[in-house]
């Protein structure tokens, strides 16, 4: 029972959270690798199809998702969060999106879902600052309200950044920065 | 001796069982991991299937909550796709790539992106494809694809079936008129293979 429990239990948790073997890292934002490739591993492949997704090949655009803020808290409606976006505009394109814990968007009656690199508003410098919160906030808001705990997915289209990420070499993804709690 | 911690009962299993275990836990491990694909139910393939008919490009609409086709579909794009069926035909594929982000990708049933073509400003914006079986799903009874002329390109799909997806992302609400208009040039039709 035990053998049998431990082989399903570490297989359930390699396809759904993936292991250092299958994903990469940075801060809270963690992508699969291989995704979307015909060479993925098999874990990869396994995350894939259980979870319905079509992603594009890793060499070109990668997807992160995030779960948690930068501290570790899990990311939940009830918070406010920040999100300061630079340094991902070298040629590429960009996308930040809101989801309920199962992949769904997020009912709110301003009716966005997300942020591009062609639809955020910029500071002067260049960066974009992303406010998540219930309620309406200035700039860039990107509400979370109507979902008790909510997933942030990044999306690089970018060749060159894919291949840096793949060696490890790409810059930091931005932080995300929990402002307050009710 | 006694471990402090370890519940009496773990103590007394022998080596030979905690090996034998460890063995059939990682052998449950690797079986289920491989099965999960096998299954396939759950595909992104399988619940696109019946409302998207063969060989056929069709828009949907933009993914809103509680009507998205698929989880964790970019809301701030338009689709359009094509469900493909190479078993008979080749299939034509052509598509405007209109600005920064759109994508042209072919994927199989699993998921599996075996070509993608971002939009880029050194290309063409406009695409001709023909998609065409693998050369390993060639049987010898089977006609040689159409040969390649300077005008399209050949894509080999590593299995009969599959999706073609046009991705359109929105700069907004402003050019979403313009974006669905270049979206609708996308189109999949079958040719004959010669």
């Amino acid at each position: 029972m035990l053998a049998v429990g431990g082989g399903l239990g570490t297989a359930w948790y390699m396809i759904e959270a993936g292991s250092r073997l299958s994903t990469r890292s940075s801060g809270p934002w963690v992508t699969w690798s291989t995704a979307g490739r015909p060479d993925a591993d098999p874990y990869t492949r396994a995350h894939i199809i259980r979870n319905a997704l079509l992603p594009i090949s890793s060499t070109l655009e990668l997807s992160y998702q995030a779960k948690a803020d930068s501290r570790g808290g899990r990311l939940n409606a009830g918070c406010e969060y920040a999100i300061v976006v630079e340094g991902l505009d070298g040629g590429g394109w960009w996308s930040l999106a809101a989801y309920d814990s199962k992949g769904g968007l997020i009912h709110n009656a301003a009716e966005r879902y997300a942020f591009t690199s062609d639809s955020v508003m910029r500071e002067p410098d260049g960066r974009a600052i992303i406010t998540l919160a219930r309620d309406a906030r200035p700039g860039n808001w990107l509400p979370i309200g109507g979902s008790s705990r909510i997933n942030l997915v990044l999306t690089v289209q970018d060749a060159a950044w894919a291949a840096a990420a793949q060696e490890g070499t790409a810059k930091p993804l931005p932080e995300i920065q929990r402002v307050a709690c009710r | 001796m006694k471990v402090p911690g370890v519940p009496r009962w773990l103590g007394e299993v022998g080596w030979r069982t905690a090996v034998g275990a460890l063995l059939f836990g990682g052998i449950i491990h690797i079986g289920a991991t491989l099965a999960v694909p096998l299954a396939g139910s759950g595909t992104a393939f399988a619940r696109l299937r019946d409302t998207l008919p063969v060989n056929r490009m069709v828009i949907l609409p933009p993914p809103a909550p509680g009507k998205q086709p698929l989880p964790y579909l970019a809301p701030d794009a338009l689709y359009a796709m094509c469900r493909y069926d190479v078993s008979v035909d080749s299939l034509m594929v052509t598509a405007l790539m209109a600005d920064a982000g759109w994508t042209l990708s072919m994927h199989t049933p699993q998921g599996d992106n075996f070509y993608v073509m971002p939009a880029q400003p050194q290309r063409r914006a406009e695409v001709l494809l023909t998609l065409v079986p693998g050369i390993d799903r060639l049987g010898e009874f089977v006609a040689a694809p159409r040969r390649p002329t300077s005008t399209d390109t050949q894509v080999p799909s590593p299995s009969w079936e599959g999706l073609v997806i046009v991705r359109a992302p929105l700069r907004g609400l402003a050019w979403r008129a313009e974006t669905e208009a270049a979206l609708r040039r996308a189109a999949c039709t079958p040719v004959k293979r010669q």
